[in-house]
Formats: C-alpha cells, structure tokens, sequence
C-alpha cells in the first residue's frame, strides 16, 4: 500500500529546462546515494562495484540527452523514480538488477528504440527474429 | 550431555587472579592516553587527501590518468560534460564519506576545490 501511494505523488511539471536540467542532476544524486542500501539489498557486491553502477545510471540518462522537452524529461524522470522507488522497496528481484543493470550495458539487453542507433541492423534484426 | 559434565568437572578457573590483577589493570587503563573508540582526533593530512582525490579521478572510466593534475578542471580539461562531473562528486562523497549539499557540490568543478572543500569538512575520513 505504502509503495502505491509513494510511487502516485507527482511533483510539480518544471517550468523551464534549467529546472529539468537540475531535477535530473538532483535524480542522479538520490540514485547514487542509495546504492549502498541496494547493493546490500541485493547482494550486489560481487558482481558490481558502486562505481560500475554509478555509470550505469549516468549512462542510461545519457541516453535520453538529446530530450530538449521539459514535459518529456519530467515524464522520463517519474519513470526513473519509479524504477528506483521499486527497487528500494524490494519489488524486484536480484536478476531483474543484474539483467538489466549490471549485463544490461555490455549487450544482451534488446532496447529496440531510436536510443540504440549504433548497434548494427543485423544484430537488430537478428534479436527480432528470436524474441516474438 | 555427559561429555559436557565430564569437562565442566574437571575446568577449574582461577578465580583469585583476576582479583588480584583486577587493582593493575585499571590503573593501566586510567593512564592510558590512547583512547580506542575516541573519533577525528587525527584529521586527514592535506597530502592523503590530494592523493585519494587524485585516484579517485584517475580510475573514473572516461578520464586518461596520465592527464590528471591537482589543478585540472574537470569539464575544459578532461572533456567531461555536467553529468560526468556530479558523477565524481558522488564518487568523492563515497570515498570520504561524505554528503556535500547541492549548492557546494555545483560549484567543485576542478581538483583544486574538490580537494580544498573534503580537506576543510570536519567530517571527511
């Protein structure tokens, strides 16, 4: 109950990108700060380091840096703190984390969207074929 | 159940000579200037904390190590961008243990006053 509830509160749309812009940086904090409580958690620590995870999270922001929208960026933040509301209330599992945190970035993590642009059409078309 | 009663029968502690001891080991223990669980009696010296500093930049992934001084900025020097740079803050928080409030965390941009800020904080360590 406690974590529906949690996860439903919304803050306030950000008037401009420069509020987005630290709202993101603000997000990336909190996340880095309970990494520690998620690595014990979740046992993490011999297969991640903090600092491995740290990249992680700073990557997968990355990968939304093109967003210039305030609104889209406030929506990919709910997302984010969705995500991490979740694992702190131990909704996940430790494979859920390692699949798409620790082996997610060296590949074998299927995100077909426009974010992917470097992979090679074959590879794309190759996971297509195998995961309907 | 036996075994236990066997051996309990035959131990014997010697009472008497902690009694006796007891009067000599307080005495050590009042005169002793060396308090075990006393905290921040020795803060860090300036050199520790450029060398952690340091180290802590260097093993950043997108960081070449070789370009890595005391006066380096992180964003003109290393081609870091504003991401990156909270990175190593949080990096440097985690390694002093640390929390450094937003607004001072903004402004360490170079080594210099990353180090400058951990070595004034009371509580780095």
């Amino acid at each position: 109950m406690s974590f529906t509830l949690r996860s439903v509160k919304v803050p306030p749309n950000s008037a401009n990108l420069e509020e987005a812009r630290s709202r993101v940086f603000e997000f990336f904090k909190t996340a880095c700060r309970s990494l520690p409580s998620i690595m014990d958690m979740y046992n993490l620590d011999d297969v991640a380091s903090k600092s491995q995870l740290r990249s992680v999270i700073s990557s997968e922001i990355r990968k939304n840096s093109h967003v210039t929208n305030p609104k889209v960026i406030d929506m990919l933040l709910f997302k984010g703190t969705e995500d991490l509301n979740n694992i702190l209330e131990h909704a996940k599992q430790r494979h859920h984390i390692i699949g798409q945190y620790v082996v997610g970035p060296q590949g074998l993590v299927q995100d077909l969207d426009p974010k992917d642009r470097g992979m090679s059409n074959f590879l794309k078309n190759f996971y297509r074929s195998n995961y309907f | 159940m036996a075994l236990r009663t066997a051996v309990l029968r035959h131990i014997r502690v010697p009472a008497q000579t902690l009694t006796l001891t007891g009067s000599k080991q307080q005495q050590w223990s009042l005169s002793g200037s060396f308090r075990f669980m006393s905290s921040h009696d020795d803060h860090l010296t300036r050199e520790d904390v450029i060398e952690r500093v340091l180290s802590v930049v260097k093993s950043f992934p997108k960081v070449d190590p070789a370009q890595v001084t005391p006066e380096v900025h992180f964003q003109k020097d290393l081609g870091l961008d504003s991401l990156d740079n909270v990175e190593i803050v949080m990096a440097l928080e985690e390694e002093f243990k640390l929390e450094i409030p937003d607004k001072e965390a903004d402004k360490i941009d170079t080594c210099n006053l990353a180090i400058e800020y951990i070595y004034n904080h009371p509580m780095a360590s």
